[in-house]
């Protein structure tokens, strides 16, 4: 009532609107110094973890640099040549791609059907999720210790033993014969990935409207009908997600093949994380090693666009 | 009023905490390793960096300390090979190393050719060091570091298992080696078997054979380009991929560990393995009723031993407590310090001032060891021997597997060194 016979005095419009104005900038700019502020520690990290180290690799890679001496003498392109040239390189190359490939492949065709069978109520749901996540907890150095352990390829490897007790079959040279070596590090990569994937897509599936489900089957359509035009498209987005990280940790992949088999038998499963690293540090020929990690760093960008490109095109139709 | 200086409250407080977090970033990035002191007389702290861990030195640690009680030893070790080798040559590149550390054959040609470790060659425990242990670590007349023991590696068998097929003596060439292993077979005993997860013992002492045929210098030839792989290692290779043709040994030893070998050998089921004197001491208290053995590899000129010469130690080109690691490596080197770590390890130790008491299953090893009579090729290889070493192990591999034949694993690393040497 009060507000009604007595109006408040009205500032100028002018002074008024400069004053918000000028208070309205300075708010932002405190705003954006805070925000900046923040970012400050992340772009340390980003620069001196990442950015720098990049330089220098890409510096190191037209030197002779050994990691010990200061020298490192200009050679131009003779590292990027000899990483062509060199013998374990093809090997490295085409066990990576096969890995980083077959996984992502595998566990994807894995990881969505048992994602599915986990997003239904049954009894030990939560015992029979943790049994398949269980895989993902522990290091994948260590599992793969103890899985050189299980695929001995003599006649006490655990697989061994139990294939002669069941078949009477004479021993199988698991980690010892090129093609299942290569087989056995994709099996162990496969089995542990296959629970953490699966739990991804569990979360997108729980995010689908049950609405879809109920309106599909009121229109007659089968379980089948309804994986393929409910499930599926809507689990594009985290197809995106899983098979980027998929695939970017099979292009780096290191631990489970060095643990395994150590690259080989030969250089049957060699990586190119392991070549890297071997020339680097162990031979000490970080020019070397630098020219194969940009070159790999290019790969590994290249092959990441592609997939992302890929997977846009997908989401873009199902959505 | 209250909202207005909630807001304000709330931009300050991030402001503060954004600045916080960026100076305590600053801060940890700016933060570097602080060094030791000591004084001319050599007291102070001397640092030493190992692959031995706390455990295996502290003995030794201890000891120093009640001889030295003026010098503290900052100790830090890093397991062998890859770790200790990266942190160490990280450390040396940003001179942060410590005073003393240990040289090995996977970084010797760095450190001798950057000259990062001080020569000691004027140093008087020199004296007392074995000759072979001079030579692994001297390049130009000067030796960057000094190791106190040597390993040897050959032949461990299972007495008992040997017995069956009337073992009397150790088989003098490669032909009586191989009858011994095919009465073993004939016998219902496994053989042999030996890993191929590294160059085999069994290899490294046929070729070690080759190069005593040529005067010991067959690596300075094959690297001044006199000899090649081909020539010298075609033969040793042929006898050994005998055992994978002849059945004595399964193709699958290209894909076992050094640990499941032992741990078969352990179980009492193979009769002869190859490896070093250094597995001689856990394997005896795993399976502590077997009743070892240890002979050379038989070839065709004689017998032979694989081995090497073990780390050495050696003082940081760049210490700023010379005095201080100068007393610490000549304990190191000492009559006391040697006897507590060959008790501890059980280890062929090399110095002439103590004799050590050696598993009896070693002695037929021991004088040829503390002679210097053995070979391993990534020790006597002249450069870049670690990337030899993987190249080798892999073509090895290939030929138990049957996939390739001795001719092309010589000539594969004659390719790899002419590719290297660029």
């Amino acid at each position: 009532m009060a507000l009604m016979t007595s109006l408040p005095t009205k500032p100028t419009p002018h002074v008024q609107g400069r004053s918000r104005v000028g208070r309205i900038s300075l708010d932002r700019l405190r705003e954006r110094g805070a925000i900046s502020l923040f970012l400050l520690p992340i772009t340390a990290v980003l620069v001196l973890l990442f950015l720098i180290p990049l330089a220098q690799s890409v510096y190191y890679s037209f030197t002779d640099y050994d990691g010990y001496s200061a020298n490192a003498d200009f050679i131009g392109l003779r590292n990027y040549k000899s990483a062509f040239t060199d013998s374990s390189m093809v090997g490295s190359l085409t066990f990576t791609t096969v890995y980083a490939i077959g996984t992502t492949l595998v566990i994807t065709v894995l990881a969505i059907p048992l994602a599915v069978i986990l997003n239904r109520r049954f009894a030990g749901r939560g015992f029979v999720k943790s049994v398949f996540f269980f895989p993902a907890v522990p290091s994948v150095a260590l599992l793969g210790l103890v899985w050189v352990f299980i695929l001995n390829p003599l006649g006490s490897g655990v697989v061994n033993s139990v294939l002669h007790a069941i078949a009477g079959s004479g021993p199988v040279p698991w980690l010892s014969q090129d093609r299942l070596a290569q087989l056995s590090v994709l099996g162990v990569g496969v089995w542990a990935g296959t629970g953490w994937h699966a739990t991804i897509y569990l979360a997108y599936l729980q995010s689908i409207p049950a609405e879809y489900y109920e309106a599909a089957t009121i229109d007659g359509a089968s379980p089948m009908q309804m994986f393929r035009s409910i499930t599926l498209p809507l689990l594009t987005p985290a197809m995106t997600v899983s098979t980027l990280l998929l695939l970017t940790a099979g292009l780096k992949v290191f631990d489970l093949p060095f643990t395994l088999t150590k690259g080989g038998p030969g250089f049957a499963t060699h990586t190119i994380t392991q070549s890297i690293i071997e020339n680097g540090i162990a031979q000490g020929r970080v020019g070397q090693a630098s020219a194969l990690a940009v070159l790999f760093l290019i790969v590994v960008g290249l092959v990441v666009l592609a997939q992302l490109f890929i997977a846009r095109r997908l989401e873009g139709r199902y959505s | 009023m209250k909202r207005s200086w909630n807001i304000t409250f709330g931009r300050r407080r991030l402001q503060a905490i954004g600045l916080g977090i960026a100076v305590a970033v600053a801060a940890t990035s700016l933060a570097a390793c602080g060094g030791g002191t000591s004084s001319g007389d050599g007291s102070g702290t001397v640092s030493f960096f190992s692959w031995d861990n706390q455990q295996t030195m502290q003995p030794l640690l201890d000891e120093f300390q009640k001889e030295n009680p003026t010098i503290k030893v900052d100790f830090s070790w890093a397991p062998p090979v890859s770790q200790y080798i990266s942190t160490l040559q990280t450390r040396l590149r940003s001179n942060t190393a410590a005073d003393v550390f240990i040289i090995t054959a996977e970084n010797k040609v760095q450190i001798m050719n950057g000259k990062l470790a001080k020569d000691l060659s004027k140093e008087p425990f020199i004296q007392n060091i074995a000759q072979s242990a001079k030579d692994t670590y001297t390049k130009d007349g000067a030796i960057y570091g000094a190791a106190t023991s040597s390993w040897g590696g050959g032949i461990l068998y299972n007495k008992d298992l040997l017995a069956k097929v009337g073992f009397t003596q150790a088989p003098r060439t490669w032909d009586e080696f191989l009858s011994l292993c095919h009465k073993l077979k004939d016998a219902g005993i496994t053989p042999f078997l030996e890993a191929a997860d590294g160059i085999p013992v069994t290899v490294a002492a046929l070729v070690g054979l080759q190069n005593q045929q040529l005067g010991g210098t067959m690596d300075a030839q094959i690297w001044a380009g006199k000899e090649s792989f081909s020539n010298t290692w075609t033969q040793p290779l042929t006898m050994w991929e005998q055992l994978f043709s002849q059945g004595i040994e399964t193709r699958s030893a290209a894909g076992l560990t050094g640990d499941q070998v032992t741990q078969e050998f352990e179980k009492g089921t193979v009769a002869m393995t190859a490896t070093g004197s250094w597995a001689l001491g856990s394997i005896s208290k795993a399976a502590p009723n077997l009743n070892l053995g240890f002979m050379a590899v038989p070839g065709q000129s004689g017998t032979y031993w694989a081995g090497a010469v073990a780390p050495g130690y050696a003082i940081n080109a760049k210490t700023e407590h010379p005095a201080a690691a100068e007393k610490f490596v000549t304990f190191l080197q000492s009559k006391t310090a040697v006897e507590m770590a060959q008790k501890a390890s059980g280890a062929i130790t090399t110095t002439a001032d103590y004799t050590p008491t050696i598993d009896p299953a070693l002695s037929d090893m021991v004088s040829a060891v503390r002679a210097g009579e053995f070979y391993l090729p990534q020790s006597s290889w002249l450069t870049n021997s670690d990337a030899l070493d993987t190249e080798a192990t892999a073509l090895l591999q290939q030929l138990a597997q049957g996939k390739a034949s001795p001719q092309q694993v010589a000539s594969g690393l004659d390719t790899k060194l002419k590719s290297l040497n660029g």
